[in-house]
């Protein structure tokens, strides 16, 4: 096991799981068609669009089982030896990735794919479906285009095997900062308990916060109070998702940080911003029932939602700590 | 008198959210300023970034004074009545300010806190043992047991924050307050279902 079986499972994964995504975005305009036909008055095309969104839940889980079987090959045939030196200085002798499956271009596929699922739970509700089956073709657009985790998958984990097994064939000295590299980012990021935990609870409660802010916006159009009960009902698993999630990312933090800039960060800004606007919320919806409040409600059931947006937008658009972009 | 109560709770939770809200701005300002200061990228490796760290924590500090106050009117509320509260809300932040303006915003931050998490330490006990002399807005046991763990799980994890950073106890005293928010919201959202695990002989 070594290099070139890793090399041969990335190119496979490439092979299978690209016809998966292209038939993801053909059903996701499906999915955007039929919810446009049915919000302009079509009821019969419901039918369809329910459809649409169980072959596309359906394609996002297959692709998943894919990543998976990617990650196990990842695991099965990268062995990270570490040099005599470096083992004085570290704890272990060698190490595996133990890959997590939302990195990386995976991160949205996960989010997504999640998302859908909970959508298919709202299915009842035939106007939020519609809403979120537009919502949901523009996000698979977007992981076609942008965020494709099967074409070059992984690349920043593809560099970082690359490199290693280049130091190795060469056998000259950049091994010793390699390796040392690697039993950090492998130690304290992919393994890390912490990153198994952390991001998937984002995630999970993202995709519940999403049918909740698409509830908030019938609620305001409609005026009908079964949306405000639909949009606390997913607020409720979202907001014990997205407490404990952020909150888990303290300790991982102060851990693989430590004196580094990160507190104040602006990720860790808008993380705290959008964790007391959701505290807002659920505070005002108290009193939905008094006057007004049923609107202001939902304005800031959507506001919040913007603010899950911005934040997870701020890896890419900010630079900080938890950024990929730099000045 | 009841809807007297009632509308001094509506305007508390709408006391609440506003500052709930300013805090959000406060972080606004934060990402905007950090994203200005970044055209430098060593800027993290100079005085600049204490000094950001420092002006961050003094404008966060009196919404979170706020914060603890209107919860602390929200939580006593519970064991006093108005006027009483009222005299002991007007009190807490006359020590602050007081300790505050001689010692220091982290000390008078530190006072307000420790107060607090006795306080709804006090509450939860009396909570637990469905002791009469506290009031609720919330109906059924398990409710208010979950209001009473996330409230004193919040006061804690703050105080943890700002008072106990470098103690050796800090992430073990972080974890026992996650435990209790995250128990807290879970009882406080889905009483009817955590009572159904345990029907009544």
């Amino acid at each position: 096991m070594g290099f070139s079986e890793y090399t041969a499972a990335r190119e496979y994964l490439g092979i299978i799981g690209q016809p998966v995504i292209t038939y993801i975005f053909i059903t996701s305009l499906f999915l955007g068609f039929f919810s446009i036909l049915y919000l302009l008055k079509k009821e019969k095309y419901y039918d369809y669009l329910i459809k649409c969104l169980y072959i596309n839940a359906g394609l996002y889980v297959l692709g998943f089982i894919f990543l998976i079987w990617f990650h196990i090959q990842i695991y099965n045939t990268v062995l990270i030896e570490y040099p005599d030196f470096l083992r004085q200085m570290i704890p272990v002798g060698s190490s595996r990735f133990v890959l997590p499956l939302w990195i990386e271009s995976e991160k949205l596929y996960f989010w997504a794919m999640v998302s859908l699922v909970f959508a298919l739970t709202v299915k009842r509700s035939k106007d939020l479906v519609s809403l979120l089956g537009i919502v949901l073709s523009v996000f698979s657009a977007l992981i076609y285009f942008f965020s494709n985790p099967f074409k070059e998958p992984l690349p920043i984990v593809h560099n970082e095997i690359s490199r290693w097994y280049a130091a190795l064939a060469a056998g000259d000295g950049s091994i010793f900062q390699i390796a040392g590299t690697l039993y950090g980012r492998i130690t304290f990021y992919y393994n890390s308990t912490y990153m198994w935990t952390h991001p998937p609870l984002l995630f999970i409660a993202y995709a519940s916060l999403i049918i909740t802010a698409a509830a908030c916006v019938y609620m305001l159009i409609k005026r009908d109070k079964l949306y405000d009960e639909i949009a606390y009902r997913y607020a409720k698993p979202g907001y014990i998702l997205l407490t404990t999630g952020m909150l888990i990312g303290y300790p991982w933090a102060v851990e693989a940080w430590k004196d580094s800039a990160w507190w104040w960060d602006p990720k860790i800004s808008g993380s705290i911003m959008m964790w007391v606007l959701y505290s807002a919320y659920l505070h005002a919806r108290i009193y939905v029932q008094r006057g007004k409040m049923w609107r202001a409600t939902a304005y800031l059931g959507i506001a919040c939602f913007a603010s899950l947006v911005f934040t997870y937008l701020l890896t890419y658009i900010v630079p900080g700590i938890h950024s990929v972009v730099q000045p | 008198m009841k809807s007297h109560m009632q509308k001094y709770d509506y305007y508390l939770i709408i006391l609440t959210t506003f500052i709930l809200f300013a805090i959000g701005i406060v972080c606004v300002y934060g990402i905007t300023y950090y994203n200005y200061l970044a055209a430098n990228p060593q800027w993290t490796r100079t005085i600049q970034y204490s000094q950001y760290i420092d002006d961050m924590n003094s404008y966060l500090y009196p919404f979170l004074v706020l914060l603890l106050i209107s919860l602390g009117l929200c939580i006593p509320k519970r064991l006093f009545e108005q006027d009483t509260l009222i005299k002991f809300s007007a009190l807490l932040l006359g020590v602050t300010i007081i300790l505050t303006f001689l010692l220091g915003i982290g000390t008078g931050l530190g006072f307000i806190l420790a107060v607090m998490v006795g306080v709804q330490g006090l509450v939860l006990i009396l909570t637990f043992e469905k002791s009469k002399t506290i009031r609720f807005e919330k109906e059924g046991y398990i409710g208010k047991l979950g209001s009473s763990l996330l409230h004193l799980g919040v006061a804690l994890l703050i105080f943890n924050f700002v008072t106990l950073r470098e103690s050796s106890f800090h992430i073990m005293i972080f974890w026992f307050g996650t435990i209790l928010i995250t128990a807290g919201n879970i009882f406080s959202f889905y009483p009817d279902k955590i009572n159904s695990l345990y029907p009544p002989h």
